[in-house]
């Protein structure tokens, strides 16, 4: 999975994506694990994308 | 008797009174115009007449194209020329130098038929019709220098927009050279600055009479003609003018016109202003919005997933454990029972398995006893 050049959206679906397959009973817990850390790096990727959205939007409310 | 002249001389001496009378070299004659016919020349001729006579009557074509108003037969009209005389044919007609045109009913006939035969041709056609420029740099008002309407045009402009260059082409807005006059003034923009991005063309109120160039061809046509977009800004609301149903545009005042002619940068920037809120507005809203979205799906969230998961299987081992003790045969033992093995420590569990003599061994919590099976069956 190239995450480096993932958009916001595609990360987050994918992300979602992780957390209904941990739901599933079916999973084993080696699946359940790996799957957990793949969705963290997801989830970190969405949340610096995000956190710099939030620093752009501080910029401009002060011009 | 006197002595008989040739036809000639009868009509060249006719010809002399004529030429030399005062009121017959310059009359004014009241009639209605029948038969007129437009020659391939150019020339118009038509009669003149009135309850009981008639007058022929000649209009050569450099002078019809000075005459301000369409002619047609029924028309009641006042025609100014000299009297001359056909000598060869003997017939006299009314050489016409101008025609006037007097009364509101016969101005209004007039303005009639100039709108149909423009109208016919597809001169009012809204497809013809140009949009006005957004951002205009450049307007030329053509209107009278004195008077109330070029400084209230230009009044109004410089405090709506200090953006636009404003271009006064002087004109005169009434009598006979008026609409020539302004016919040359729109053309001459056009051709020496193209750049011009709106015209307004027009003046103040006024009677029929004192608005009437607007009404003449010549400046429907140049208006027509005009690459250049021409709002019509003539008289008060309720004038309405050929240059009116020609142009791109029309305004009922000549303040109006100004208000189309540029937009209002004030409430432009006001307008920018509103965008940009709104963008940064939205823009916050959706960062919040997937925000709350990411939260959804944090590592807490998927943890408790995991940890749910590693209870229920705890559960389980420790419900299989509890299960497997029950079946224990250690525990058993320890609830005071004994388990009978054979001489191989083989648990024997039926009674089937042992005949009378057959030696085991009784294991019990605290100690194994070796037994001897006395008889089978009984208590």
């Amino acid at each position: 999975m190239a995450e480096k050049e993932m958009k916001f959206e595609e990360a987050l679906a994918a992300l979602e994506n992780s957390v209904s397959e941990l739901r599933k009973d079916n999973v084993s817990l080696e699946d359940s694990i790996r799957i957990f850390e793949e969705g963290t790096k997801l989830y970190e990727k969405c949340e610096s994308i995000l956190n710099n959205l939030k620093q752009k939007i501080e910029v401009f409310e002060k011009e | 008797m006197a002595k008989p002249v040739k036809v000639a001389q009868l009509n060249r001496y006719i010809k002399q009174i004529l030429t030399s009378d005062p009121i017959l070299t310059n009359v004014s004659v009241i009639g209605e115009i029948s038969n007129i016919k437009y020659h391939s020349t150019g020339h118009v001729y038509f009669t003149l007449k009135d309850e009981t006579s008639k007058v022929s009557c000649f209009l050569p074509a450099d002078v019809l194209r000075h005459i301000r108003y369409e002619l047609e037969d029924g028309m009641e009209i006042i025609a100014i020329g000299y009297v001359s005389i056909f000598e060869r044919g003997g017939t006299y007609s009314l050489n016409i130098k101008d025609i006037e045109l007097t009364g509101i009913g016969n101005l209004a006939a007039a303005f009639e038929r100039l709108k149909a035969k423009l109208a016919a041709e597809g001169l009012f056609d809204e497809s013809l019709k140009k949009p006005l420029p957004e951002f205009p740099e450049k307007v030329a008002i053509v209107t009278s220098a004195t008077g109330a309407a070029v400084q209230d045009i230009t009044k109004i402009i410089k405090s709506r927009n200090n953006y636009v260059d404003i271009f006064v082409y002087p004109v005169l807005v009434q009598g006979p050279g008026a609409a020539p006059d302004i016919a040359a003034a729109i053309a001459d923009i056009n051709r020496r600055f193209p750049e011009t991005d709106v015209m307004i063309v027009g003046r103040g109120g006024g009677s029929m009479e004192e608005l009437w160039a607007f009404n003449e061809e010549i400046v429907a046509r140049a208006i027509h003609e005009s690459l250049i977009p021409v709002i019509s800004a003539v008289g008060h609301e309720t004038d309405f003018t050929i240059s009116d149903f020609v142009a791109d545009r029309r305004a009922e005042t000549p303040t109006a016109a100004a208000v189309m002619a540029v937009p209002d940068i004030g409430e432009l920037k006001k307008y920018i202003a509103s965008l940009k809120d709104e963008l940064l507005r939205t823009l916050k809203h959706k960062a919040e919005y997937k925000t709350k979205l990411l939260e959804a799906n944090s590592p807490e969230a998927m943890l408790l997933y995991i940890k749910n998961k590693i209870m229920t299987y705890e559960m389980r081992i420790k419900y299989a454990n509890s299960q497997l003790q029950d079946l224990n045969p250690a525990n058993i033992i320890e609830r005071g029972f004994a388990a009978i093995v054979d001489e191989n420590g083989k648990l024997i569990s039926s009674a089937d398995r042992l005949d009378k003599g057959d030696k085991f061994t009784a294991v019990f919590r605290d100690g194994k006893v070796k037994a001897e099976v006395l008889e089978r069956g009984g208590n």
